[in-house]
């Protein structure tokens, strides 16, 4: 499968971040690895993409984090807020509501011709 | 660097090369100190665990320290990734700070220039401080400011870095003229020296010391 680019997920990073941090706490790297396995490695984002976009994500109140110390290294757990949580909700059935419109139109097929 | 050695290897050569990324890293990025130590310390978890998964799936870890190297980026791009956030955590806590000491630069001046008795309400106010305007002004911006980058982005249009840069900017513009417009009307009004006024004007002068370094540092982080 061929990777996608980070620009045509314009849009849609937040919703995927919320969804792979909505079973439970990840760190970043994890939250990285998820997107990875759970899409058959089609979303392998970059760091950059996606630590800042955790980051902005926090600055909104959409999920919140804690640091522990884990093998000693410090890390730092994101989990979803109840407004996270919401939020995830809505993207999810503006989704489906978009996903539907556009597979509809994309998937149509011209008639063979008769001639 | 013990506590960072990969788990796993007791060579120090892929704790070089992970720490040597680290502190280019650290050179690169711009912004304020406790945002940048936590952004590191978040990355330094994070390749370490690249490189330790790698090394579970049988890599030497010279390779996989390259590796998890390679998967994080250049430190230019990493950098240039948070650049955005690490200017609005700057926009945020510079106008956090505006707001959190303009009454303390400003209560000196109310007490030396304040309206006679007698007169009371705004434009009276503004007669005795002409810079009450100004106020207004950088207090809608800082609030504005603040509300498009925070948590109320959720429904009011979000600010970019850019912009809150430019806002931040502005703010410490405004305090600028402002505390030179103060001082400048105390010293041709021929008032009497009071201790009162040099206080006043002590608290403008490190306000505009402290609007000229922010100016400088929105103006570098914006054109870096």
């Amino acid at each position: 499968m061929l990777p996608m680019r980070p620009e045509l997920l314009k849009g849609h990073l937040d919703a995927l971040l919320l969804a792979v941090l909505e079973p439970g706490p990840q760190h970043g790297y994890a939250v990285i690895e998820a997107l990875r396995t759970g899409s058959d490695g089609a979303l392998d984002l970059p760091t950059g993409t996606v630590y800042p976009a955790l980051h902005r994500l926090e600055r909104a109140g959409l999920i919140a984090s804690d640091w522990h110390t884990v093998g000693g290294r410090r890390r730092r757990a994101y989990h979803l807020t109840p407004a996270g949580h919401a939020a995830l909700g809505e993207q999810r059935a503006v989704w489906d509501q978009f996903s539907t419109a556009v597979t509809a139109l994309l998937a149509r097929r011209p008639w063979p011709s008769t001639a | 660097m013990a506590e960072h050695r990969i788990a796993g290897t007791t060579d120090t050569q892929p704790d070089a090369a992970l720490a040597a990324y680290l502190s280019e890293l650290t050179a690169r990025l711009r912004g304020p100190r406790r945002r940048r130590a936590a952004i590191l310390t978040e990355l330094r978890d994070g390749l370490g665990h690249a490189a330790e998964d790698r090394i579970a799936a049988g890599l030497p870890p010279e390779r996989a320290a390259a590796a998890a190297i390679a998967q994080f980026g250049t430190p230019q791009a990493v950098a240039e990734s948070f650049s955005g956030e690490l200017a609005i955590a700057y926009a945020r806590r510079t106008i956090a700070c505006f707001i959190a000491t303009g009454p303390l630069v400003g209560v000196w001046w109310l007490l030396l220039l304040h309206p006679s008795p007698w007169r009371t309400g705004l434009i009276a106010l503004v007669a005795a401080i002409p810079v009450v305007p100004l106020i207004l002004i950088a207090v809608a911006a800082a609030g504005a400011t603040l509300a498009t980058t925070g948590r109320l982005m959720r429904w009011l249009p979000e600010t970019n870095p850019r912009r809150a840069l430019t806002g931040t900017t502005a703010i410490a513009a405004l305090c600028l003229i402002g505390d030179l417009t103060m001082i400048t009307i105390y010293l041709l009004s021929g008032m009497p020296a009071r201790p009162l006024a040099a206080v006043a004007i002590a608290a403008s002068l490190t306000r505009i010391a402290s609007s000229i370094t922010t100016m400088r540092h929105a103006t570098g982080m914006r054109h870096p």
